[in-house]
C-alpha cells in the first residue's frame, strides 16, 4: 500500500524516543487473528522447507564422506589446521547474538521498536547457536567423543582442563542455547495459551494445550511471569558479552599474530550483534511481506533496527581501523609484516569483501530513505552476512597460513566438503526457522497487546484508570505504518 | 471452590467493577486480562513477587558450583601448566559466571512455575477462553449467600456475562 502523508507533514518517523506505535492495528482481536493466521501451511512455505532439507541432506553427506575418508577431505595441512568450521561456528554464534540484543538487552532498555521483530529474532538466537554447536563437532577427527569436554564421573578418572578456552566455550554455548532457548519458550506461554483457546483442530488444540501449561492469564500469572522474564533478560545481557568473549579467547590466548589482542573481545562482540542485525533483516523482512504482517513490523521499527545495524556497523569499523593502527604503530615486523599481507597481500580480495560488506556499504543507512526501503535493507543484509563470514574466515585463516616462520607460510582453499557443509548449516537453520514459523507465532501476540490501546467504555483518561501516554497520543493516520 | 464469574468487554469498566467488588468484600477476586495492564495492577496490588528469591539461590548456587568444580577437580589431578597456581581462580571465574547464569535461570523458571501453579492438568474453574484474546474476566470466590450482590455488581458494571462455576 503506499503511504499517504497528511498535508504539512513529512514522511518520517512519528515517533523520535523509543515507542512505536502500531496505528493500524485496532484491537486485542485484530492481534489474535491476524498472527493467528501466520500459521497456515501454503505452497510456497513447503517449497522452502524442501530446499532447507535437501540443502541439510546435502550437508550431512558430505559430512558422512568426511567421517569415512578424514578430515583430510576438508582441505586442511599443518599449519592451517582450523578453516571453514572454525570460521562458520564463529559466524552462527555471532548471529545468534542479536536476537539476545534485540528480545532481552532491548527490553531492559524499554524500546519499543523491539516488540514486534524480537520474536523471529529470539528464534533466530536459538536455531543459530543450534547450528553453531554441530560446528566443533563436525571438526572432531572421533565425533561421537564429543562428550569427553563435559566434566562427568568416568572409569578413567579423566577431567576436563578447565584452563583450556576450549572447556570455556563448551560451558559458554550450552548455557547460552538453554538460557536462549527457555527465553524463548517463557515469552510463548501467553501466546501458546491464545492459541490453545481459539485452536478448533483437536489435535492441534491439545498440543497447544500441553505446551501452554495450563496457562490461564490471572493476575498471579503475569505477576511472577513479569518478573521471572525481567530476571531472564537481565540474565541474558551479560550473557551476550561474556559469550563471544569467550568465543574471542579461543584465539586471542593463542601467541599467534593477528589474534593475540586485548582488542577481541569487544571486536568479537560488536562484530556478532552487527551480523545478527544483518540476519534479522534477512529474516523479518520476507516474513512481513508474506505473511501480510507490514502494519505490525512497519518501515518505523525496520528504520530503528536499521540505525542500530548502523551503529554497530561504526563499531566494527573503528575495531578494524584499530587493529591496522596497532599493526603499524606496535612496531613489531612480524606483526606488520602480517597486516600487510592481510590487507595488500596474498588474502587482500578476502579483506577487501570484509571492509567493504561491512565498513562502506553499511555507512548508506545514514540516508533516511535507504533505512526505510525494504528492498535495500535486504539487499544490504546479504552483504552484511557475506562480509561477517569473510571477516572470521580473514581473522582465522591469514594468521594460521602467515605466522612466525617464513617457511611454514602457505595457502588454504576450502575444499567441496567445506562448502557442502556450510551449506548443509543454512539448510539445517532454516529449516528449523521454517518449522518455527509456521507452528508457533512470529509476533508475540500478548505483548503487542501490551502496546496497543485496550477497548474502553469511555475513550480516555478517567478516574482510576491510569491510560498512559502513549495510548493517548495515538495517531491513526502516522506516516510509516505501512509502505 | 465456588463463585461468579464476569466476562468484561472494556478495561475501565473492569477496573470499575473491581473497586466495587472489593468495597462490597464478598470475597477472593483474581482477575483475567489477555496481557498485563498497570490499571489492574494497581486496582489490585501485589507485593513484590518472590520468584527474585529463587533467581538468587540459584544464581548463588551456580556461582559456587562453578568455582568447586573446576577447582576440586585440579586437586584431585594436580598438573601445573606454565608455573602457574594449580587451582587458579582467574579461568575458573568464566565457568563460575556461565554456571551462575545457567543455574539462576533455571531457578527463576521453576520459581514462576511453582508460584503459578504451572503445569496445570485442567483449566479448573473461574476461566473462560475468552481471557487469553480479548476480554478481561474477574473471579470472586463466594459462598452462595453473597453470589446475588456479586452478579448484581458485575452486571451494574458492565460485563456481557456473568455465571456461577463451582
Amino acid at each position: 500500500m503506499a503511504t499517504v502523508a497528511p498535508p504539512g507533514r513529512e514522511v518520517g518517523p512519528n515517533i523520535p524516543e523509543a515507542n512505536i506505535q502500531l496505528p493500524s492495528v485496532r484491537n486485542y482481536r485484530q492481534v489474535t487473528d491476524e498472527i493467528r493466521r501466520t500459521l497456515n501451511p501454503t505452497g510456497m512455505w513447503l517449497a522452502a522447507l524442501l530446499a532447507a532439507i535437501t540443502c541439510l541432506l546435502i550437508g550431512l553427506g558430505a559430512w558422512m564422506w568426511q567421517v569415512y575418508m578424514g578430515l583430510g577431505v576438508a582441505g586442511y595441512s599443518p599449519p592451517v589446521m582450523w578453516g571453514v568450521y572454525i570460521v562458520t561456528f564463529v559466524f552462527w554464534v555471532g548471529i545468534g547474538h542479536a536476537g539476545t540484543l534485540i528480545s532481552a538487552i532491548l527490553y531492559l532498555f524499554r524500546a519499543g521498536f523491539r516488540t514486534t521483530i524480537y520474536r523471529c529474532a529470539e528464534a533466530m538466537t536459538v536455531f543459530a547457536i543450534m547450528t553453531a554447536g554441530l560446528f566443533p563437532i563436525l571438526h572432531l577427527g572421533r565425533p561421537w567423543k564429543f562428550f569427553w569436554l563435559i566434566p562427568y564421573p568416568n572409569w578413567r578418572l579423566i577431567w576436563p582442563q578447565f584452563k583450556s578456552p576450549l572447556v570455556w566455550d563448551v560451558f559458554a554455548i550450552l548455557t547460552y542455547l538453554t538460557v536462549s532457548a527457555t527465553f524463548l519458550y517463557i515469552g510463548l506461554l501467553p501466546d501458546f495459551a491464545a492459541l490453545r483457546d481459539r485452536e478448533r483442530n483437536p489435535l492441534r488444540k491439545h498440543i497447544y494445550g500441553v505446551l501452554s501449561f495450563g496457562w490461564r492469564n490471572s493476575d498471579t500469572e503475569w505477576r511472577h511471569f513479569a518478573r521471572a522474564y525481567l530476571f531472564l533478560a537481565a540474565f541474558s545481557t551479560p550473557l551476550v558479552l561474556s559469550v563471544h568473549s569467550t568465543v574471542s579467547f579461543d584465539f586471542a590466548m593463542a601467541n599467534v599474530p593477528g589474534w593475540h589482542a586485548t582488542l577481541f573481545a569487544p571486536y568479537f562482540v560488536a562484530g556478532a550483534i552487527f551480523s545478527g542485525v544483518g540476519m534479522v533483516f534477512t529474516i523479518i523482512i520476507p516474513i512481513r511481506r508474506w505473511f501480510n504482517l507490514k502494519h505490525y513490523v512497519t518501515l518505523n521499527h525496520l528504520d530503528a533496527a536499521a540505525k542500530l545495524c548502523l551503529f554497530t556497523s561504526l563499531i566494527v569499523g573503528t575495531a578494524y581501523l584499530t587493529e591496522f593502527f596497532i599493526g603499524w604503530y606496535g612496531g613489531s615486523e612480524i606483526e606488520h609484516s602480517f597486516w600487510y599481507n592481510r590487507v595488500f597481500g596474498q588474502w587482500w580480495w578476502a579483506a577487501w569483501i570484509m571492509l567493504t560488506c561491512n565498513t562502506i556499504l553499511p555507512l548508506t543507512l545514514f540516508f533516511q530513505k535507504l533505512r526505510r526501503s525494504t528492498t535495500w535493507l535486504f539487499t544490504l543484509s546479504m552483504f552484511i552476512n557475506l562480509g561477517m563470514w569473510f571477516e572470521r574466515f580473514v581473522i582465522f585463516d591469514p594468521s594460521l597460513s602467515h605466522e612466525f616462520e617464513p617457511w611454514q607460510w602457505t595457502a588454504y582453499a576450502p575444499t567441496y566438503v567445506d562448502w557442502c557443509i556450510l551449506l548443509g548449516s543454512f539448510g539445517w537453520f532454516a529449516m528449523w526457522f521454517l518449522l518455527f514459523i509456521k507452528n508457533f507465532p512470529v509476533v508475540p501476540i500478548s505483548e503487542v497487546k501490551e502496546i496497543i490501546p485496550p477497548l474502553l467504555r469511555v475513550p480516555r483518561a478517567v478516574e482510576g484508570i491510569e491510560v498512559t501516554g502513549m495510548h493517548l497520543e495515538y495517531e491513526p493516520e502516522t506516516p510509516g505504518e505501512r509502505d | 471452590m465456588e463463585g461468579i464469574v464476569g466476562v468484561f468487554r472494556e478495561l475501565d469498566s473492569t477496573v470499575e467493577a473491581i473497586q466495587a467488588l472489593k468495597k462490597l468484600r464478598a470475597g477472593n477476586i483474581a482477575v483475567y486480562t489477555p496481557a498485563p495492564r498497570h490499571e489492574l495492577e494497581h486496582i489490585i496490588p501485589h507485593g513484590p513477587s518472590i520468584v527474585r528469591l529463587y533467581t538468587l539461590i540459584g544464581g548463588l548456587a551456580g556461582a559456587t558450583f562453578g568455582y568447586w568444580i573446576p577447582i576440586w577437580i585440579s586437586d584431585y589431578w594436580p598438573l601445573v601448566v606454565g608455573g602457574k597456581p594449580v587451582p587458579s581462580w582467574v579461568p575458573y571465574t568464566i565457568i563460575s559466571f556461565e554456571l551462575m547464569v545457567l543455574v539462576g535461570s533455571l531457578a527463576t523458571v521453576a520459581g514462576l512455575f511453582i508460584h503459578s501453579r504451572i503445569p496445570r492438568i485442567t483449566m479448573t474453574v473461574g476461566y473462560d477462553p475468552r481471557f487469553s484474546d480479548a476480554h478481561f474476566g474477574v473471579w470472586v470466590e463466594c459462598p452462595p449467600d453473597r453470589q446475588g450482590d456479586v452478579t448484581d455488581t458485575l452486571k451494574k458494571h458492565g460485563a456481557v456475562e456473568v455465571r456461577g462455576e463451582q
